[in-house]
């Protein structure tokens, strides 16, 4: 019989082993552990709560209901952003966003809805003044990826956030390591000179 | 020094912080440039404010909203071996002990079969034998129940009009004993009413 603890300690590749056995638990360990980095992935891409837990849920399902489809030579992880951001791009192509709001969701029609639809912020500042500083400037960034590009998008959060490899990035985006490099370099131009701005 | 100012790539170089031995010139540089110190203090203020943003929590049903539509499936080696794990002991001994008594129940029962296969005539013989003696049993035990419960003319009747007659007693017993049934729970149903 299978523990959680059990699970806890394993690595991705053994989890998913587990998973094509059948185990609930397996598949329920592999949502637990990625479903922050992939919701947060998502959230920065399409900038919208509902939407972002729709296309999160989207993601997983398609994942788990495919666990026979993936190559265990790559990282699980590689993976599952690969299809977050598929699903997060497929989302924009059919549709334009440009707000992003930390506080609710833009579409939020009541006070309800708004407090509903704001952030938990998954966030270990040790005061609240250092919670507010961090949410502030937390505040500016997030306004200031909203404007970028989304293949800028996806390739900064990727290093930045989840701490990937350039390598990594261009295999979970199937893209060279040369376009990614030039991504993240004029990401990074773009957001220096939004954060200067405010800074102005 | 050198006067030529570190470019883009070199700077995103030195964010990343990157080890190679090329990279040592590029700091070298910095130290001298307050040009550049600036422009690479300007790409860590960004790159560290990425850094610090968290990862932002989904609903807490998220897991069971997934499950909802993921077909688990059970591949039936996985199900026989958890069935088989199920069964077997914890402690090694009494493992070992199953193990031994399974296979020598499976030996003995693999050697009577091989036993009786080659005696196949001896085995019909011995199941009719013990057929006809069940069947005429039975058939004893029949007439002395209806001998006591109706008497010997009943019995005459029922030995004259042969399976017919039997049936029609059988079909008549079961018939009043439903009645009679169905009758008494009426009348209790009637006394509770009342």
């Amino acid at each position: 019989m299978l523990r959680t603890l059990d699970l806890a300690n394993l690595p991705d590749a053994d989890v998913v082993a587990l998973a094509l056995e059948g185990r609930d638990a397996a598949h329920r360990e592999l949502i637990a552990r990625y479903e922050r980095p992939v919701f947060s992935l998502v959230f920065r891409m399409v900038r919208d709560r509902e939407l972002a837990e729709d296309l999160t849920q989207d993601t997983f399902v398609k994942v788990l209901s495919h666990l026979d489809r993936y190559n265990a030579d790559f990282k699980f992880s590689s993976w599952l952003f690969k299809i977050a951001n598929n699903v997060a791009i497929d989302h924009l192509r059919r549709r334009q966003l440009d707000t992003v709001s930390m506080d609710g969701s833009p579409h939020a029609m009541t006070a309800d809805a708004v407090e509903a639809s704001r952030f938990d912020v998954a966030d270990d500042a040790e005061s609240a003044l250092d919670e507010m500083e961090a949410r502030e400037l937390g505040s500016v960034i997030e306004r200031a990826i909203a404007t970028l590009r989304p293949e800028y998008r996806s390739c900064i959060m990727l290093r930045h956030v989840e701490g990937r490899s350039y390598e990594e990035i261009a295999t979970t985006l199937d893209l060279p390591l040369g376009t990614v490099k030039t991504y993240i370099h004029r990401a990074r131009h773009e957001l220096r000179r939004a954060l200067e701005h405010t800074r102005e | 020094m050198n006067h030529r100012h570190l470019l883009p790539n070199e700077i995103d170089l030195l964010v990343d912080g990157e080890a190679g031995f090329g990279v040592a010139p590029l700091r070298a540089h910095i130290l001298e440039c307050r040009d550049c110190e600036a422009r690479l203090s300007d790409a860590r203020v960004v790159v560290d404010a990425l850094e610090r943003l968290p990862h932002l929590a989904p609903d807490s049903r998220l897991a069971d909203r997934v499950m909802a539509q993921v077909p688990v499936f059970v591949p039936a080696h996985v199900a026989a071996r958890d069935t088989v794990t199920r069964w077997m002991p914890r402690s090694a001994a009494a493992r070992v002990a199953a193990i031994v008594a399974g296979t020598s129940a499976a030996a003995s029962l693999t050697l009577a079969m091989l036993w009786l296969a080659m005696r196949g005539d001896a085995v019909v013989f011995m199941g009719g034998v013990v057929s006809d003696r069940l069947s005429a049993g039975f058939a004893s035990g029949v007439r002395e129940v209806t001998l006591a419960l109706l008497g010997p003319s009943a019995l005459a009747a029922i030995g004259a009009t042969g399976a017919l007659g039997a049936s029609l007693l059988v079909v008549g017993f079961a018939l009043t004993a439903v009645c009679t049934v169905l009758g008494l729970r009426r009348l209790t149903l009637a006394g509770r009413r009342a």
